[in-house]
């Protein structure tokens, strides 16, 4: 009989493996905020944006809901984070920066730096 | 541009201590040597929470932590890391703690830098409603630990080492409290988060559950072990509505795992949990009202003894804790008591989370270790006062608490510190005040709410705030008599005294500690019937100046015809028929209209 934390380790490691097989090891991982602030601020029709991008395409982007960082007056914030470079955290997203996100940063990996959060 | 590398080195009294600050110098002197200080940012960070390890430095991207440096390291760092792009492993360290995780997304940034989070690690960094993201940063594995390798006294005793202290406000030691519960003998006990956050301006509690519910799940389970109980409640307000999908969504995720129910993950321990929710009363934060909340009765406090650990919910031995106090049990358990101890002051440990608002730069969310000043957060974290305005002071506590002024900036934060000086920690709300503010009307709006929220049941609370309102309300009216201050005084100190239970007892204290560190302002508004920030209405007049280019703008907008004046002339206010609306002062695109 296995004892509870060895249990816990294998629940931790299959939870991992069903992390990666949703696509966590995409080349870039996109974090929306979505807590009531950030909804307030208008994260849900962002998320829509990036929703619609990946069901038209959009590939190897691991497209994740997150809390509230904190950021309130910045709010809603995005966050691009790829392997091997800084975390990319954006700044009072609305539909059309998440297009133009998308367009230039997801896509040609351009970092958008007037809107990152520094 | 971006810069290829971002570095930080920690900034925290232990790391400034073995040599931080130098150490950021020879860096960068190195970088200029290598021709590196254009594409390298460097930038200092708060206590990260290794002081065993420090000086530390973070190199970014990747991540990189270096530690117990010299300055004869730093030359190597720069040339084998930054310019040959190796990663020096004899100088690095590992580390697989539960707190800071956040650290590696943010940590970069300004604002996030100089923050220690411990309750709010996950928040903001990993999906708040999959169970699976949470296990993947060892979630539930303090709840393992405790099942598998600790007895229940040994995880009490290990709360009660660390010092934890509550975070709704009181800051009463949580060890002793859970000693108390686990000591009572006799099923069922229960055990209950008290999310009920009600102070204006606060939103902690509600954004730890909605951006990591499962941390909360898994320290009552860990409470319920302790205490010997089977029976978890989150009393809630209904006015969150994601918060509780979230934590109800986690509940249901940790039932389907194995880990709330019968036989948690094949122990002997079981236990499982409800959501209450709350209608929204301010008074129901209070354990007792709460808990008569809970039970189907009018949500009232009652007297104290006996306490809730001996005689709580249902008559039961019950075990109440605030949102933040149970984020942190997975990480003194984890990461143990004794690394919690190295964090904060010396009576108290850890951090608090700070709802940062006001006049400042940088609203929000903050979490930082216990004995940080209150200018390092208002100035460091917040970014400073917008618009150049000048400092005035900063409340602290909400509607129990107090303001404090300038010579209180360099005071380290703690319970203790905050009561010295006249307010509270609380649970967490920080506005800052700039010189805009009137401190009268400051003190007349967390005594409106208190009133308004007083439960009626003790005589001192329910009319001893009216009456005090009723005072604040005339002078700021500029009805104010002589001896006001006095009879302010009196009836706050006898309120604080006489009142039930902890809304009325610190009901008193904005206008307290208003009186105390802004004297002069209450003295001006009763007898030269001035407002010095010119924000009450009464005491203000409405002036036209020499800047007026006779646009007519102001005459449109008056609502009674106060104003005179024909084009391109100065137009003149009559302050007879002026009612003091403001709308002028607020159309006048020539900043032509003074508040006298």
């Amino acid at each position: 009989m296995p004892t509870p934390l060895e249990l816990i380790k294998k629940k931790r490691a299959e939870a991992v493996s069903r992390i990666i097989g949703k696509g966590y090891l995409s080349t870039k991982r996109v974090y929306v905020g979505m807590a009531t602030c950030e909804i307030a601020a208008g994260s849900k029709d962002v998320m829509e944006v990036f929703r619609k991008a990946v069901s038209l395409g959009l590939t190897d982007v691991y497209l994740s809901q997150k809390g509230c960082a904190g950021r309130c007056n910045l709010e809603p914030t995005v966050e691009v984070i790829e392997a091997g470079k800084s975390p990319i955290k954006y700044g009072k997203v609305d539909t059309t920066r998440a297009q133009e996100i998308i367009e230039r940063h997801l896509k040609k990996g351009e970092v958008i730096q007037e809107w990152v959060i520094d | 541009m971006t810069a290829t590398y971002r570095i930080i080195v920690c900034d925290g009294t232990s790391c400034l201590n073995s040599g931080a600050r130098t150490l950021t110098t020879v860096l960068k002197a190195q970088l200029d040597k290598h021709g590196l200080t254009d594409k390298t940012t460097v930038s200092l960070s708060g206590c990260l929470g290794m002081c065993d390890k420090g000086p530390i430095v973070v190199v970014n991207p990747g991540y990189t932590l270096y530690g117990s440096l010299t300055e004869g390291d730093i030359p190597e760092i720069v040339e084998e890391h930054l310019v040959k792009g190796k990663p020096i492993a004899r100088l690095a360290i590992q580390e697989d703690h539960l707190y800071n995780r956040f650290f590696r997304v943010f940590g970069d940034a300004k604002f996030f830098g100089h923050q220690m989070r411990v309750t709010l690690r996950n928040c903001g960094i990993i999906d708040p409603e999959s169970i699976d993201d949470y296990l993947s940063l060892r979630g539930y594995e303090a709840l393992a630990k405790a099942v598998t390798d600790m007895t229940p006294q040994q995880v009490v005793a290990e709360v009660e080492k660390s010092g934890l202290r509550g975070r709704g406000g009181a800051g009463f030691p949580t060890g002793t409290k859970w000693k108390f519960t686990a000591a009572q003998v006799g099923t069922p006990k229960y055990v209950i988060c008290n999310a009920d956050e009600g102070d204006p301006g606060a939103f902690m509690d509600r954004s730890a559950i909605e951006g990591d519910p499962h941390t909360i799940v898994e320290g009552m389970a860990i409470g319920g072990y302790a205490v010997g109980s089977s029976k978890g409640i989150v009393y809630i307000r209904a006015e969150y509505p994601l918060a509780i999908r979230r934590i109800t969504k986690a509940i249901e995720d940790a039932r389907a795992h194995g880990l709330l129910g019968e036989n948690i993950l094949g122990s002997d321990f079981s236990f499982d949990m409800e959501i209450r929710l709350g209608a929204g009363a301010f008074v129901c934060g209070e354990e007792t009202a709460l808990i008569h909340s809970i039970e189907g009765a009018r949500g009232m406090p009652r007297p104290r003894p006996p306490y809730p650990s001996v005689q709580g919910l249902f008559g039961r031995p019950t075990l109440i804790n605030n949102v933040e106090t149970w984020a942190n049990v997975p990480v003194i358990v984890l990461d143990g008591a004794n690394w919690f101890r190295t964090v904060g002051t010396e009576t108290s440990k850890g951090t608090k989370v700070f709802a940062l608002a006001g006049k400042v730069v940088n609203t929000g969310l903050i979490e930082v270790p216990m004995g940080t000043t209150l200018r390092q957060i208002i100035y460091d974290v917040g970014g400073g006062i917008p618009g150049g305005k000048a400092f005035k002071a900063v409340q602290t506590g909400g509607p129990s608490g107090g303001c404090l002024p300038e010579q209180y900036l360099d005071t380290p934060i703690d319970y203790d510190s905050l009561a010295k000086a006249g307010s509270i920690m609380g649970s967490g709300g920080m506005i800052v005040i700039d010189e805009d503010s009137c401190m009268v009307d400051i003190a007349k709006f967390f005594l409106e709410f208190t009133q308004n929220e007083s439960c009626g049941k003790c005589t001192p609370c329910r009319e001893g705030t009216k009456r005090m309102l009723e005072i604040l309300t005339r002078i700021t009216e500029g009805k104010g008599q002589a001896g006001d201050i006095d009879k302010l005084e009196r009836l706050g100190k006898m309120i604080q005294k006489a009142s039930l239970c902890g809304l009325g007892q610190s009901a008193p204290n904005p206008v307290l500690s208003t009186i105390k560190n802004f004297r002069a302002e209450y003295e001006e508004h009763i007898h030269d019937k001035r407002c010095r920030a010119r924000v009450c209405e009464n005491l203000v007049t409405y002036e036209i100046t020499e800047k007026c280019v006779g646009c007519g703008a102001c005459r449109k907008v008056c609502p009674v015809t106060a104003i005179a004046g024909g084009p391109k002339k100065q137009h003149v206010i009559d302050q007879d028929k002026c009612i003091k609306c403001g709308q002028c002062f607020k159309t006048c695109k020539f900043e032509a209209i003074a508040k006298v």
